[in-house]
């Protein structure tokens, strides 16, 4: 999710990553491959029949009165360069009205 | 003299060998062969269409032609790997038990080594040919309680229903297989966790888990067949989708399993008398309809 003001400037950015995540229990790394996964340390994929809300709380610096908030939902096929992006919502958001 | 002789012999009837356990494939031509199914195409057209666009007909390099055993191959790179491609047996690919499950029960070490060195040579031809075919399906997969069912018959498929009389060459009848509509027919393949039969753990799809525990669980009742092998044309879908190498087709399906609302405010926010702070609030709100969890492994 990013959100910028209306210069262009980015005013925030952040990522949430919906994953199975994976170490060989030796120690607290994260691995990919399936001959070295041993068991999951952390679980954020998608559930069926369960919500994930996620709710972000931007400060605006001063002087910004309004940002374009940008919502990507992107798949990653083995790679983050082989992509999916499933949704993305792009919306002004002002303090004024 | 004459003396009357009774003589009996009693032969033993000498079956042939391969009748009962065929010989193993010493090589990936021998394999590939052995599961062939190219026949079925001309009475099966549009199923055979569908599943040449699966993954499971690419199952040993389903993203992009990526092949994605090479580090077992090479020496150090894995704790599976041998320190030399000729050194390579079928332990050096736990992954067989479900990317080439004919591999585990019908070839030798000869083949390891052969599939190995083309790793090593990148021959994307020669491991091309090694696929989840029809016939691994149909026949080596479909039966599961081998104690009472008995083994898969050579020359029989197992489908839906029982046809006494199908008329490919080879497999000349078709028996009802207790589990093909099912989901432990995938499940079989889609992983519960950790595959700890092995010396060392493989942890690959979970999938079946996920099912088994969390949507089940939580009152779903679909087999993996209803949502992903829906009929077109009268007959099971064999893309059995998603295709991730179709991005823009699996695009479309992942709009429709994945539902994403967006609520935004800006305000000013008062933390204490006098010191009012501006806000922009964005909340979201993900959901799913799939059979498990989105993304597996
Ligand atoms: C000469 C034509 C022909 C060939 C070759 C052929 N089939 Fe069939 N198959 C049929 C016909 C006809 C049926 C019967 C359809 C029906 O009654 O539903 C059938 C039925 C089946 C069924 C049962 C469907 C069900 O309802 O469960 C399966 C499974 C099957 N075939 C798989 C295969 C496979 C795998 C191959 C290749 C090894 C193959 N067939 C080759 C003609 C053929
Ligand atoms: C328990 C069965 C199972 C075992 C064992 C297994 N896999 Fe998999 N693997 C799957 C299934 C099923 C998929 C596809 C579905 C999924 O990803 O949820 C898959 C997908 C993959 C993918 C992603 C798809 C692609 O083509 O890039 C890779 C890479 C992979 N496996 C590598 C391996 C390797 C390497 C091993 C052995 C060390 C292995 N797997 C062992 C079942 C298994
Ligand atoms: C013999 C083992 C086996 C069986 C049985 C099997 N699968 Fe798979 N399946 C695999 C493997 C291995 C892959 C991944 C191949 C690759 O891309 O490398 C795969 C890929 C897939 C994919 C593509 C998505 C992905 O992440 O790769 C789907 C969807 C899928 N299988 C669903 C099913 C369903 C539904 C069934 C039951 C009708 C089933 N499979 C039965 C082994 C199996
Ligand atoms: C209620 C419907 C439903 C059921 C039941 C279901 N699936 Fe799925 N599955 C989906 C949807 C929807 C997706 C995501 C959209 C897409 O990519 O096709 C998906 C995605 C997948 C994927 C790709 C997962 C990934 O990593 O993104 C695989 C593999 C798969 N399913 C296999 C199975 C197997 C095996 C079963 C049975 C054990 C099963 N599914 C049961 C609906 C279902
Ligand atoms: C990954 C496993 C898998 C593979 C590979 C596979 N099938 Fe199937 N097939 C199934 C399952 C499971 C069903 C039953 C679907 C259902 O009940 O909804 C089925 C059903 C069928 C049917 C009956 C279809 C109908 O709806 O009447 C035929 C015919 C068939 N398969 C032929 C083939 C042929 C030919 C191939 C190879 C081109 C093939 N199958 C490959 C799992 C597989």
């Amino acid at each position: 999710m990013t959100a910028k003001a209306a210069d262009g400037k980015e005013v925030f950015k952040t990522e949430r990553h919906y994953h199975p995540q994976a170490t060989n229990c030796k120690d607290n790394k994260m691995l990919y491959g399936a001959q070295v996964k041993t068991q999951y340390i952390r679980d954020t994929s998608l559930q069926p029949f369960e919500t994930k809300a996620e709710s972000f709380e931007i400060p605006l610096p001063e002087g910004v009165r309004a940002v374009d908030v940008t919502v990507s939902l992107t798949y990653e096929i083995n790679k983050p360069d082989n992509k999916i992006e499933i949704f993305k919502v792009t919306r002004k958001v002002a303090l004024d009205r | 003299m004459r003396i009357m002789l009774l003589l009996l012999i009693a032969a033993v009837v000498v079956m042939p060998l391969s009748n009962v356990e065929a010989q193993k494939a010493k090589s990936i031509d021998e394999l590939a062969k052995m599961f062939d199914s190219s026949q079925c195409k001309s009475c099966h057209a549009e199923i055979y269409a569908q599943w040449e666009n699966s993954h499971h007909a690419r199952s040993l390099m389903g993203v992009q032609d990526g092949l994605m055993m090479t580090p077992l191959a090479k020496k150090g790179s894995t704790p599976f790997s041998p320190d030399d491609p000729k050194k390579a047996t079928l332990k050096t690919f736990p992954c067989f038990k479900c990317h080439l499950p004919q591999a585990v029960a019908h070839a030798e070490d000869s083949f390891a080594v052969e599939y190995a060195e083309a790793l090593l040579a990148g021959d994307k031809a020669k491991v091309g040919k090694l696929k989840i075919t029809c016939i691994v399906c149909h026949n080596e997969k479909a039966i599961i309680h081998k104690l009472s069912d008995g083994y898969p018959e050579k020359g029989v498929l197992y489908g839906s229903k029982d046809i006494a009389s199908h008329p490919d060459a080879t497999f000349k009848k078709v028996k009802k297989s207790q589990i093909m509509d099912h989901a432990i027919m995938c499940g079989q393949c889609h992983g519960l966790g950790p595959n700890l039969e092995f010396e060392n753990p493989v942890q690959c799809a979970t999938l079946y888990g996920s099912y088994e525990h969390n949507y089940l669980s939580k009152g779903g009742q679909q087999q993996c067949q209803e949502c992903h092998m829906q009929k077109i044309n009268g007959k099971a879908d064999h893309l059995i989708a998603p295709n991730w190498n179709d991005l823009e087709g699996t695009k479309k399906l992942l709009q429709n399993a994945i539902a994403m609302d967006v609520q935004t405010v800006g305000y000013e926010w008062l933390r204490k008398g006098g010191d009012l702070r501006p806000m922009i609030v964005v909340n979201t709100k993900i959901n799913q309809n799939a059979g498990h969890r989105i993304p597996d492994g």
